[in-house]
This record gives structure tokens, sequence and C-alpha cells, in this order.
């Protein structure tokens, strides 16, 4: 081992939440240049961010129809939802979504990505080819695309028809239309795969060239080099990835029509939100709807911050 | 804060923001279009409707031009969103259209400027009784461009082929035996489309029983039990396979492209065959009125107008221009000779007449039965009440809960109807407290 | 599977290894890449399937795109290239213009504004260091449903409708805060001791950013630039509110003008655009992946 994987080999344990702890010892603060840094984050987050998401919290506490002006109704939005079946379909339907795609497309992601990586002629025309379905995205021709796959005249139920099974039609039935949408998600694993790319590529290859002149074999630079520095991007696209879930909403739009449908098996948190804005326009309850949301997620986020510490290792 | 206005709540960011856009980013931006005047004309549809109503615009400009407009077009459910947020932001064009069950709702936000007031819209082709029909709430404050009613489509090749036979009108029982029939004695065809969540042949059925779809108070306007009977009709043709099925039709609202070509009839509005008819060149399709109980009640007939209207905080100048657009958009046949009638039959009775000549085969259907349902005594009908805009939603997830059949019939109407009534309720108390 | 990657020697776009492996080895590895390639290949049509079909169906007449959705087609016809590309009286490679000036302004602005915030959080030291991240990541969280509407009226106030300033002036500030946490984690993989090592040598906070950090956190730049690219090639809520005249109209706002959800007209020409609008989204793929897999090599521990 050289003394280079060795200093890589800290056990990833300094307790944080944030970025790393200010541990360097006696060093003065920063907190100037650091400002001026972020000044264009600051002065968007004040004048384009802060202001709208303040206004939204406090419409969610109002009744606004958009062109009324808001009426005050304290927590009447939020206790509104308790008895919301559909903000419960739609909360359902959102969590099974978000447990079942993310870990799958994080899944093929990175181990398209460490096949794509290197060591193969010709792998830069399979990244891009993997990656066209993600520059497809949610464009409204993938509603045209997807009932060309699992309509009732689809490719899958062509492919069942072979050895006798009639199909249903998956988008159209409740039990299924959901998966049809995961599977969309998974479809485009070329997202997070490339931001793993790009972590293996950040990787020093010094590490790699140190450890081999001291005799490490492949698995041994791989448990110990490869998976511990790539540890920060796959927490990264788990946080990315969870929030995003949480907050799909043009896979469904396009697809269900905007509905959710059918029976309200495909009806997103996000979706839920639109709908009581832009078609019922009940901005103060969609607002409420958009908080709670925030709310789960920033939960949900603290605690794969917690848990980092346990898995997370950084080079810093 | 009850008093604090939406405009002021954000114009304070607002004039902070736009000293920073300025500086940071002064040059950067797209030209603003160049015509002469500044009237905005909002519409939906495809780029093809776009491009006709863009030359027979650009025919109107010619007369006059004032009158060149600015257009800013959707698709019809991007056309919606847009308009939410313009409407938040006070930022209207001048000249709209009204998504059906938006109407009400526009209107208790006072989007629209009453027309009364515009000296250059010319009314004169009409009878005191069309513009009745217009009225909302008593008011004269849009214009409507079109007429739909309900109609049986049907493929006259296939009766041809099929050697049956299709007679002047229906009744809703001998209409449910005839396609069961059908359905039996054919190979790979259906009777009819599962068509249960077809708004405007719903609102048919209801006003035959003597029920309304809403009504005159901005309710619900018919009982559980004539939506019970409507689902009810649907459900005996698709168990007895005389439609597709869900899965088939890919929904309860049948998918044309998938199914039209293997379904005898079609319950839809008149307007559709134009678009409809381009996707099968190989058939010829006609319409029919929708099938007539013996007992129904007197002035069960009715017309739906596709509406637009003038913005209330438009200009009186740009108010005026838009009578002008009206009168050119709704009272010259120059208009409808570009665009044709994909938005149904000329609302103006003398451009009727005078368009009959250029009419499509499809269109002289179209025209035929409009003509013959605004000629009969129809008893009121009213608009969708502010709260209720996602009720054909509601309705297709009923429909979608009764073909499942995770509900009964009745379970699911009354569900239906309470939830419709609890967007009615919660849009008429936020009303009181504003 | 994951192990292999790292015992495969004829590098050929990665940075190379000395290696001397055995003939037989060799032999193996030949019939390895075979097999490699065999699976990538047929996992590929898989995943292609739709967007050939999609390519397929743009060459066929509109009315049977979906009425014979079979890939292979029975005739074939330019009509839909031709029918689709005038939206609004414009043609289509205005709207491409329009979408290329949004994108690479939205790259330029999220490169710059970004890594500058990435910089300061994840190596300066300053107070409330924590406070500030944690706001990075919950402007995040808040879905865009709530606040475009706020956003418009500010926009739409200054007079700002149908520019591109409501789409562009935002990435200069930073709004796209997830970059930030994207820039944040790379910066944090690299070692800190070549920032002590300048720090020591007197470099000031912006030298070590400009010379040490930026070029060793290119791979992160490069993911940031092509997501920028896409997103904001495929982005069409915020397109749609800002940009109501055709003259302004971005790709994805003439592409929803192709499909009239009423009536399912225009199937054909929305395939045949669509598969337009790819075509640039995959050559600046295809451009900045190269860059992706060359930047790493020269830098590195020193």
């Amino acid at each position: 081992m050289t003394a280079a994987l060795r200093a890589k080999e800290r056990p990833p344990g300094s307790p944080s939440v944030g970025p790393s702890p200010p541990r360097r010892r006696g060093r003065r603060s920063q907190g100037l240049a650091a400002h001026a840094f972020m000044s264009p984050w600051l002065i968007g987050l004040v004048l384009v961010t802060a202001a709208p998401m303040l206004a939204s919290l406090y419409l969610s506490f109002t009744d606004y129809n958009i062109m009324s002006t808001p009426t005050f109704v304290g927590f009447d939005n939020f206790e509104r939802m308790v008895g919301d079946e559909r903000f419960w379909a739609s909360t359902r339907v959102t969590s099974l979504y978000v447990l079942v795609s993310v870990p799958l497309q994080l899944v093929f992601a990175l181990m398209l990505a460490l096949v794509l990586d290197r060591g193969l002629r010709g792998l830069s025309i399979y990244r891009s080819a993997y990656y066209l379905p993600s520059l497809l995205g949610t464009s409204v021709a993938v509603a045209v695309l997807w009932k060309q796959i699992f309509g009732h005249d689809g490719l899958v139920n062509q492919a069942l028809a072979l050895i006798g099974i009639q199909g249903t039609n998956w988008l159209q039935n409740p039990d299924s239309a959901l998966w049809t949408l995961i599977i969309l998600n998974v479809w485009t694993f070329g997202s997070p795969m490339v931001i793993f790319l790009a972590g293996l590529r950040q990787i020093p290859e010094e590490l790699y060239e140190a450890a081999r002149v001291d005799g490490a074999s492949q698995i041994r630079m791989f448990r110990h080099i490869t998976i511990p520095l790539l540890t920060p991007i796959v927490f990264f696209n788990l946080i990315l990835q969870t929030i995003g879930s949480f907050q799909a909403f043009t896979q469904a739009h396009v697809i269900s029509g905007g509905t959710g449908g059918p029976v309200d098996s495909t009806l997103f948190y996000t979706l839920y939100i639109y709908q009581q804005a832009f078609v019922n326009f009940d901005m103060g309850y969609a607002s409420a709807l958009a908080w709670v949301l925030l709310l789960a997620i920033a939960v949900i986020t603290a605690l794969h911050f917690t848990l980092s510490k346990y898995w997370v290792f950084y080079g810093d | 804060m009850r008093h604090l206005s939406r405009r002021r709540l954000f114009m304070g960011a607002g004039a902070a923001a736009g000293a920073g856009a300025l500086a940071a980013c002064g040059g950067v931006g797209g030209g603003g279009g160049d015509s002469a005047s500044n009237l905005r004309y909002a519409f939906w549809g495809n780029n093809v409707r776009q491009e006709n109503y863009q030359e027979a615009f650009d025919l109107m400009a010619e007369g006059n031009e004032d009158l060149a407009l600015k257009v800013e077009f959707a698709e019809y459910s991007a056309f919606q969103e847009r308009m939410t947020t313009q409407m938040a932001a006070g930022n209207v064009s001048d000249i709209f259209w009204i998504p059906s069950a938006q109407v009400m709702t526009y209107y208790s936000n006072g989007l629209y400027r009453p027309l009364d007031g515009v000296e250059s819209l010319d009314l004169s082709d009409y009878a005191d009784a069309d513009i009745q029909d217009f009225l909302l709430d008593g008011e004269h404050n849009t214009m409507p461009f079109g007429v739909f009613v309900p109609v049986i489509r049907y493929n006259a090749t296939f009766v041809e082929e099929d050697g049956v036979d299709w007679p002047e009108s229906w009744d809703w029982d001998a209409f449910a035996e005839f396609a069961k029939e059908y359905t039996a004695e054919s190979e790979d065809r259906w009777g009819v489309a599962y068509a249960a969540d077809a708004d405007l042949p719903f609102e048919g059925w209801l006003r035959q029983r003597g029920e309304q779809l809403w009504s005159e108070g901005g309710r619900i306007g018919y009982t559980q039990e004539g939506l019970e009977s409507w689902i009810a009709w649907w459900e005996d043709l698709r168990e007895a396979g005389a439609t597709p099925t869900i899965g088939e039709q890919d929904g309860v609202g049948a998918s044309w492209e998938d199914v039209g070509d293997r379904c005898l009839a079609w319950f839809s509005n008149s307007n559709h065959i134009v678009d409809d008819a381009t996707m099968f060149p190989d058939f010829e399709f006609a319409l029919s009125h929708l099938p007539v109980d013996p007992s129904a009640s007197d002035g069960h007939q009715f017309l739906y107008f596709p509406r637009q209207a003038i913005y209330a905080e438009a200009s009186d100048a740009n108010a005026e221009l838009a009578g002008e657009v009206f009168n050119f958009t709704t009272g010259d046949v120059e208009m409808l000779k570009v665009v044709g009638l994909t938005m149904g039959a000329p609302v103006n009775p003398r451009v009727a007449e005078e368009y009959v000549e250029f009419a499509s085969p499809a269109e002289t259907a179209m025209l035929e039965v409009v003509s013959e349902d605004r000629e009969a005594d129809r008893s009121p009908r009213f608009e969708a009440p502010p709260g209720s805009s996602t009720w054909r939603t509601v309705m297709t997830r009923t429909l979608e809960e009764v073909t499942t059949g995770s509900s009964t019939i009745s379970e699911a109407a009354a569900a239906m109807i309470e939830e419709i009534n609890q967007g009615i309720d919660r849009a008429a108390s936020g009303e009181e407290d504003a | 599977m994951s192990t292999s990657t790292l015992d495969s020697p004829p590098v050929v776009d990665g940075p190379t290894r000395p290696r001397g492996p055995s003939r037989s080895m060799r032999r193996a590895k030949v019939r390895g890449a075979i097999l490699r390639h065999g699976g990538l290949i047929l996992f590929g049509l898989f995943m292609l399937y739709p967007l050939i079909w999609m390519a397929v169906s743009a060459f066929k007449p509109s009315h049977l795109v979906l009425t014979d959705p079979s890939i292979i087609p029975t005739e074939l016809t330019l009509e839909n290239f031709v029918n689709g590309w005038v939206v609004g009286g414009f043609p289509f490679w205005v709207f491409f213009g329009n979408s290329l000036v949004i994108a690479i302004s939205a790259i330029l602005g999220n490169l710059i504004s970004c890594s500058l915030t990435a910089y300061a959080l994840a190596r300066l030291e300053f107070r409330a260091r924590n406070v500030y991240f944690a706001i990075v990541l919950v402007t995040v969280m808040l879905p865009m449903h709530a606040v475009v509407i706020p956003q418009y009226i500010v926009f739409s106030n200054l007079g700002l409708v149908n520019t591109f300033i409501p789409l562009i002036l935002p990435k200069f500030l930073a709004t796209d805060a997830f970059f930030i946490f994207l820039m944040v984690q790379f910066i944090r993989g690299i070692p800190r001791q070549l920032d002590e090592a300048a720090s020591i040598d007197g470099a000031g906070p912006f030298r070590v950013f400009w010379s040490i950090i930026l070029p060793l956190m290119k791979p992160a730049l490069i993911t940031t630039a092509i997501f920028t690219f896409i997103w904001t090639w495929n982005d069409f809520f915020g397109q749609l509110i800002y940009l109501t005249d055709s003259s302004v109209f971005t790709v994805p706002i003439a592409l929803n003008a192709l499909v009239d959800s009423e009536s399912n007209q225009g199937t054909g020409t929305l395939m045949a655009m669509s598969v337009l609008s790819l075509i640039p989204l995959l050559l600046f793929f295809a451009f900045a992946q190269k860059h992706l897999i060359r930047g790493i090599a020269t830098t590195g521990l020193k």
C-alpha cells in the first residue's frame, strides 16, 4: 500500500451535515472572500428565489384563487389535506414511485457507468446511444412512444402474444400504469450515468498506479479506491434522484394527459399540485401542498445526510 | 394582510429584481415581433389551425391595418397554463378564447369586458333570441364563434358494406339493441365506441330527462339517478361487448386513431367530424342526431358555443378594435373560407347560409344537424360554475372506477357528485370571503 | 462485472495504463470483448427501440403513423418534415436559433455562478456555512409550480415577457442550485493537500479556485454543461409562459404547437420534428462526453 492509498483510507466518520466541518486548525475565517464568491447566488436568492418562495409560503395560509386578493385562513389548507383522499392517493403513488424507481435507476446507471468507463473500443458510441433516451427526456413525443410499447396493440403485447398470452393495455390498467412510468424513469438512466462517469474520471489515476506498483489486485483497487472515492457522487445522485422523483411531473402529465389516471394511479404529488393551481385555481391549497412536499423532502434529505457519514467518504 | 393585493406582494421583489435584471443582462433578449398594432389575440390549436387563422388575419389586416394582430397560440392545455399565469399577472391578451370548463370561472374573476359598450361590434345579423343564448348571467360579455351540438357520427362506408339499415332518427333503446346486434354479426367491428365521458351527449341525455348539466344557480343540474342512468346505459353496451374494451379503445375516452376504423358509430361533438375524417381517408362519415326518447321533454335540444372575450383591462381603443376583429371572425364568410369549420358551424346565421356553397361534405353534414337543432325550441342551458373546472377529469375517473369494477355505478356516481359539489362550495365560500 | 472494468488492457479513450498481458490472457480478453460488445449492442437495441420507431414514423405518411404503427414502413415520405417545418409563420431553424441562444447563455451562467458558489461552500471557512448549504438544498426542494406564478408576475411587471431575460438571468444568479450541490460534491473529492500547498505558496482564494480547483473539476463542469443544455433544450413550462410571440418560440414550444390534444392531428409532424430536435442534443453530448473522458489524465497529485 502506498502512502497515497493509505491517505485515502481514513475511515469515513467525522459527523457533519453540510460539507466538511471547519477542521483546519487555526485558520482564519474567510467570510469576506466566501461572500464575494457566493455573491451571484446570494443576489439570485434574494431577488429571484426567496421572494417567490416566501410568497408561496404566505399563500399556503390563504385562500387565493389567482385573481382574488389572498385571504388569510390560518391552517385551513393543511387541515383540509387530512381529509383529502386525492392528497393521500398522490402521496401513495409518489412514495411507491420514489422507493422503486430511484434505486433501480441508480443501480442501472452505476453498472453501466462502470462498464462504459474504459476498456473497450467504441465506448463513446455506446455512451451516446445509452444516453439518447435521456435526451428525449419528457418531450411530448414520449406519450406517443409509450403507447406504442405499452398500449393494447403495443410491442409488449405483441411479444406476449408470441407465447400465447393476451396482455392488458398496460397504460390503462390502474395496476400497471405506474409501473410503465417507473420503467420510463429507469429508461432514462443516462443522466445519473453521466454523473457517475464524471465521478470515475475524477479519481486521480496516480492512485491506481501507485497501488499497482504495490501489487494491489484489481478487486482490491476497486474496493479501496474506486468505491470510496465514488461515494460522494453516489450520494449526490441519490439525493438528486430522490428529490427529482418526489417532484416527478412531466412524465405523468404527458402520458396521462394531465389527469393522473386511470383512477389516480399515476397521480404524482406535483401533478396534483398542478391540477389545484392551474386547473382549479386553488393556489392557496396548491401552495400548502407544495410546502408539505418541501418538508417531506427536507426530512428525507436530512436523514440521508445524517446516514451519509457512515458511508460517504470525502477526500478533503 | 387581507388588503395586501397580490401585485403589491410581489412588486417589491419585482422592482429590486428589475435593477439586477437590467444591469446584469441588458442586451440579451428576443424581438417582440414587428406587427404595427399591439392588439393581442390568444387561442389554442395546432400549427395547421394557426397557419389558417394567420392567413385569415392577414386578409383582415389588408382591409384595416390597425387590425394586425399579435397572435399567441398554444396547444389546448398549454394554452390554459399560459392563460393562468397571465391572469395572475394581469397580463392577459386583449382577445382570448375561453376553455369550456372555465367560462364562469373566468367570468367570476372579472376577466370579461361587457360587449354592450363596444360600439364597433356589429350584431345586426342576430335575432334577439340568438343574443339571449349568448348571455352569461344576463350579461353579454362573450362572443361565441361557433356552434356544436351532440351527434352520433357513423361510418357510412360500413353501413353500405355491411348492408345495415341506418334510420333517420334513433331512440336510445333501439340504438342499443342495434349496436349489440351489429357487433354480434360483424367479425371485427363494433357497433359503437364507449363514450360515457363525452360531455355534450351526456348533457343531451340529461336534458331529455328534464335535467340539466348545470343549474341556473351555478350548481349541479342533474340528479344522482340521472347520472347513474347514463352510465348504466353505456355499461350495458360495454358488458354486452357492443363497444371495444377500455383497453382496446385506450381509455374510457375512446381513441379515434386506435378504433375509429373499427367502430360503426361514435358519440361526439358535431365539429369533430372535420378533423377526424382526415385520419381515415378511405371512409365516408356522416352525422345523425343524438337518439331521442319518445318521452323526452320539450326543448331538450341545445347549442354549445365556443366563446371568446375581450379582456376587461384592455384599453378602450383596443376594445373597439377587438369589436371589429369579432365582426370579421364571426361575421365574414371570407374568414371561414380560409379556416374552415373546425370550431363548429358559423354562429352568425347569415354567414352560415353564405358558407353552404363552400362547405366540404363533412362540413355540410355538420351544418345540417346544427341548423336543425338551432331551429328547435330550446330551453336555456348554463355553463359550468366556478370551482367545477375539473369536472370532466372527475367524470373520467368515475368511469374508470366503474369500468375496472372498483366501484358500483351508484357509489361512483354519488362520489362524483360529492366531489364536484365540494369544489363549487369551496369556490363560492372563497368569493364570499373576498 | 464491476471489477472487470479495471482489468481490460488496451485502454482506448481513457488514460493508458502500462500492462503486459500474456498471449492466452489476450485471447481470453478478445473473447470477453466480443461478449461485451454483443451484450452492449443487444441492450442498446432494446433501449433504442422507441427512438428507432420514432425515426421511422417521421417518414411515414401522417395518417398512417398511428393507424399502422409497425416499425417497417410501407410508404416513405418527407411530408412530415415539410408540414412541420413552419410554425407560427417562422421556419424551424428560428426556433433552433432561439433555443441555442438560451441554452448557451444558460450554460455560461450556470458554469460561472455555480462554480464560484460551490467553491466557497466546499473550501472556504466562514460562519454559517452549513446554513448556506442547507438553503442551497432547500431551494431545490420546492416544486416549480408553487413559485412559477410569483416569478412570472415579477418578470411580467418588468415588461420582460417575450424576451429571453427571465430564462437566462436566473442562471447567472445560480438559481439552478442543484448544480452548486453537484460541484460541491466534486470539489470535496479533490484532495485538500493541493490547495493547501498553493496557499502556503501565497495564493489567495481566487488563485486557488482559478488555477487548482477549476481545472480539477472539469468533469463536474462538463456534466453541468451537458445537463444545462439538455434541460434548457427540453424546458417546456418556463419557455411557454415567457415566450408568447412565435418569433421568440423555442424548440419545445414549437413542438408542442404541432400537436392538437383534441384531435390527435399532427403526430407525424411531431415525430419528424422531435427527431430533428434531438440532433443538436446528440451532437452536443457526443462532443462534451469526449471532454468528460479526457479531462483528468494530466492532473492529479503531483
